[in-house]
């Protein structure tokens, strides 16, 4: 049942858009799609519009450091066809833009805020910008970044308690007098 | 009259959790809410980078707390579909009655959140008082009251303990017998009804438009439920309604969500009598060198409060690359709220937050 | 009222210290909780007042604001953001007042510990009187760590918001090198930071 729409949305994807990188299925009811970032606002608005994909699940962003890239992913489902769409775009990580898509969906602009803040992406477009979201008086780099070392900055900026002073390692202690204590 | 500015929380006794609303009033009236979140941040999606797949499990449950279960799911099912790991038949039925059991107990909690936010305050007298029975049966099978770490990849961690079914099925007796009480005392209670009804109204032309999910939009008249249109686990093999009821207001909410407790308690029920034999679980390799192939994938399932989903990458090491979890009160509780709060009643916020099951936590994780 | 002893003729009888009495035995006996569910504990909160464990028969009821609450529960991790309301909702609290570390992650970051928006150790930043470890402690856990906190006052050895007040400096400093923006500048005049 899910299988035939899946090839039929494929198919009619391929033909509208000449410049897709790639298509595939990623499993029952998943398409994966690439796209260059230029396309990304023309190809949502088409799937919105004319191929039933009213739903906006999320939009996130992977980091890959060592090609010099951000990764912006909008997964899309449309509730009558049954399918995810996942459609990624590339983009540089030095100067990450991107169009804002808050005129189609208001939800669209939570999720713009959040990547913005957390990873640094730009979106033209979404007036909220800068905002901040979720961290207060940030003064490193996004967090969520991957050259952002969570474990150094807590040791940084956070005190651990100390260790017990007699040096003991509870766990070997527990485990050394584990079954005397069950004998009581 | 004068426009008054007003922060509800993120200490209030009528907020459902840390967050802090912003409110513009005029009176009694409000003309503009803004949420504001990041009370509760820990940066899970963070830590979990730096964990192994197996490390990580411990802190995925509690991402969400009134609901560990759903996360807990999700996320094994999403390692599953990437690395290829085949779950036993009798595991996806242990695993979809957890599942239910979280329905049950977040109901229970919301209808002593909902009764507790307009001064009904024997509901959550009784209910989370119920809802220990089924957090005992929790214990009893994980280990765990609240914080369960049950379902692992490749099928859950313990068998069902003897004697579990009858005990089971004998709380789902009572639960039933319980819901009469509920219903007068609450569904059918006259300042429930007048507060409810017309109340926190979510147009059914935009709801869809507006990413509503779950139970809030089952509210407005339009089906769709993760568990029909994407049969996870074993929820194909189940008889069960999912309710529609129009209006989209606190009131056709709690209808939606009362039906469906109902069902849970049927689904509970057929599963104790149709669960096959055999193994619970498929061994992993080694979890300290389980190396996963490079994917993505998006998994999802119907929680309490609707489409739970996470996003999974990986990049073919032992650690992912990146996790990012869409909980329903995302979009619920930040623009939606911002959306049907303008034009309602001071006091009527918290009974609006509560309907919508706003959860900060998986906000903000 | 086993605690409130008749004083004897021979003791050294003072008035200010039957007095003294009277107000440690009312105070320990009607404990009021800021309803403030700082982090993720607060799950295993709604049990814990509601009927089955039901935490009434202790004297505890929440409260809903902080000016008249006696006791502060620092329900599990505590970001950043959240740690500069919990001093603000500390600080307009009256004499006395408590605070509980309620989970390990109060007391060690617990499994929390290279997160870049929790802190790590709770008593640094305000004054704990008792903390109840376990992630998360079972609702017996909370009734028997409030039962100690009822001696801890009825002995009075709860006194962690003297300690605030003789060491404000210290806890000023420690919250400020965590807190960037507490410089004075969106703070009213009369406010000390």
């Amino acid at each position: 049942m899910g299988f035939s729409k899946l090839t039929e949305t494929k198919v009619l994807l391929k033909q509208y858009f000449k410049d897709i990188i790639s298509i595939e299925e990623g499993g029952e009811q998943r398409l994966i799609i690439d796209l260059q970032s230029k396309d990304i606002t023309s190809m949502i608005n088409h799937l919105k519009d004319f191929m039933d994909f009213k739903h906006l699940s999320m939009i996130s962003c992977v980091d890959w450091p060592e090609e010099n890239k951000f990764e912006i992913v909008y997964i899309l489902t449309s509730y009558s066809k049954n399918i995810v769409l996942m459609l990624k775009t590339k983009i540089d990580r030095k100067n990450p833009k991107l169009q804002s898509i808050m005129s189609l969906w208001p939800q669209a602009v939570t999720y713009e805020i959040e990547l913005n803040e957390m990873f640094g992406v730009f979106f033209e477009g979404n007036d909220r910008m800068g905002e901040e979201f979720i961290l207060e008086d940030w003064d490193d780099i996004p967090p969520m970044r991957r050259d952002f070392d969570s474990l150094e900055y807590a040791n940084k900026n956070f005190k651990f308690r100390d260790e017990r002073k007699d040096k003991k390692i509870i766990r070997e202690f527990i485990s050394e007098h584990y079954d005397e204590w069950r004998k009581k | 009259m004068k426009t008054t500015k007003l922060y509800l929380g993120p200490q209030h006794p009528g907020i459902t959790g840390n967050m802090m609303i912003e409110l513009d009033v005029e009176g009694n009236k409000i003309l503009k809410s803004k949420t504001h979140v990041g009370y509760l941040h820990r940066g899970f999606e963070k830590l979990m980078e730096r964990r192994t797949y197996i490390q990580s499990f411990p802190i995925v449950c509690r991402i969400c707390v009134p609901e560990p279960d759903v996360n807990e799911n999700n996320y094994a099912r999403a390692v599953e579909k990437l690395s290829g790991l085949e779950v036993p038949e009798r595991a996806k039925w242990i695993r979809t009655m957890v599942l239910e059991m979280a329905r049950l107990q977040s109901y229970l909690l919301w209808m002593g959140g909902q009764s507790g936010s307009m001064g009904l305050y024997t509901m959550p007298q009784w209910t989370i008082g119920d809802r220990d029975y089924l957090l005992d049966r929790f214990e009893e099978l994980t280990g765990g009251r609240v914080y369960h770490l049950y379902v692992w990849p490749g099928g859950v961690r313990k068998d069902l303990p003897i004697g579990f079914k009858t005990r089971m099925l004998d709380l789902m007796d009572y639960l039933e017998s319980r819901m009469k009480d509920y219903t007068k005392l609450m569904f059918e209670n006259a300042i429930f009804k007048k507060r409810a009804i017309g109340t926190g109204v979510i147009p059914k032309d935009k709801a869809l438009e507006w990413g509503v999910v779950g139970p809030v939009l089952r509210g407005t008249g339009i089906k769709h439920d993760v568990r029909i249109d994407e049969p996870y686990e074993i929820y194909d093999k189940l008889e069960f309604e999912v309710p529609t009821y129009e209006g989209g207001d606190i009131y056709s909410r709690a209808l939606v969500r009362k039906f469906e407790f109902m069902q849970s308690i049927s689904i509970i029920r057929q599963i104790m009598d149709k669960i096959p034999e055999g193994p619970i679980y498929n061994r992993i390799p080694n979890p300290f060198k389980w190396k996963i192939p490079k994917g993505y994938t998006y998994v999802k399932l119907e929680s309490s409060r609707g489409e739970f989903g996470y996003f999974m990458a990986s990049d073919g090491s032992e650690k992912l690359r990146r996790v990012n979890v869409r909980g329903p009160a995302y979009v619920h509780g930040i623009s939606l709220l911002e959306k049907i709060l303008p034009g309602s009643r001071l006091g009527d916020v918290s009974t609006i937050l509560n309907s919508l099951g706003v959860c900060p936590p998986e906000m903000e994780r | 009222m086993d605690d409130l002893k008749r004083p004897t003729l021979d003791s050294d009888f003072t008035c200010d210290m039957a007095f003294n009495k009277i107000t440690k035995w009312a105070q320990k006996n009607s404990l009021w909780l800021l309803a403030y569910g700082t982090g993720c504990g607060a799950i295993e909160l709604s049990p814990t007042m509601t009927s089955r464990y039901d935490w009434s028969r202790l004297g505890i009821r929440g409260s809903a604001t902080p000016r008249q609450a006696d006791l502060l529960l620092i329900t599990g991790y505590l970001s950043t953001k959240t740690l500069k309301r919990v001093i603000r909702s500390y600080e307009q609290m009256q004499d006395p007042k408590y605070v509980i570390g309620f989970g390990s992650c109060t007391i060690n970051g617990g499994m929390y510990y290279d997160s870049y928006n929790t802190i790590k150790q709770l008593d640094l930043y305000i004054p704990v009187d008792v903390y109840i470890n376990g992630c998360m402690p079972r609702p017996e856990a909370v009734l028997s760590g409030l039962a100690y906190l009822k001696d801890k006052i009825g002995d009075k050895k709860a006194d962690g918001w003297i300690k605030y007040k003789q060491n404000f400096e210290w806890y000023r400093e420690n919250q400020k090198k965590i807190l960037k923006s507490f410089n004075g500048d969106n703070m009213p005049d009369k406010y000390n930071w």
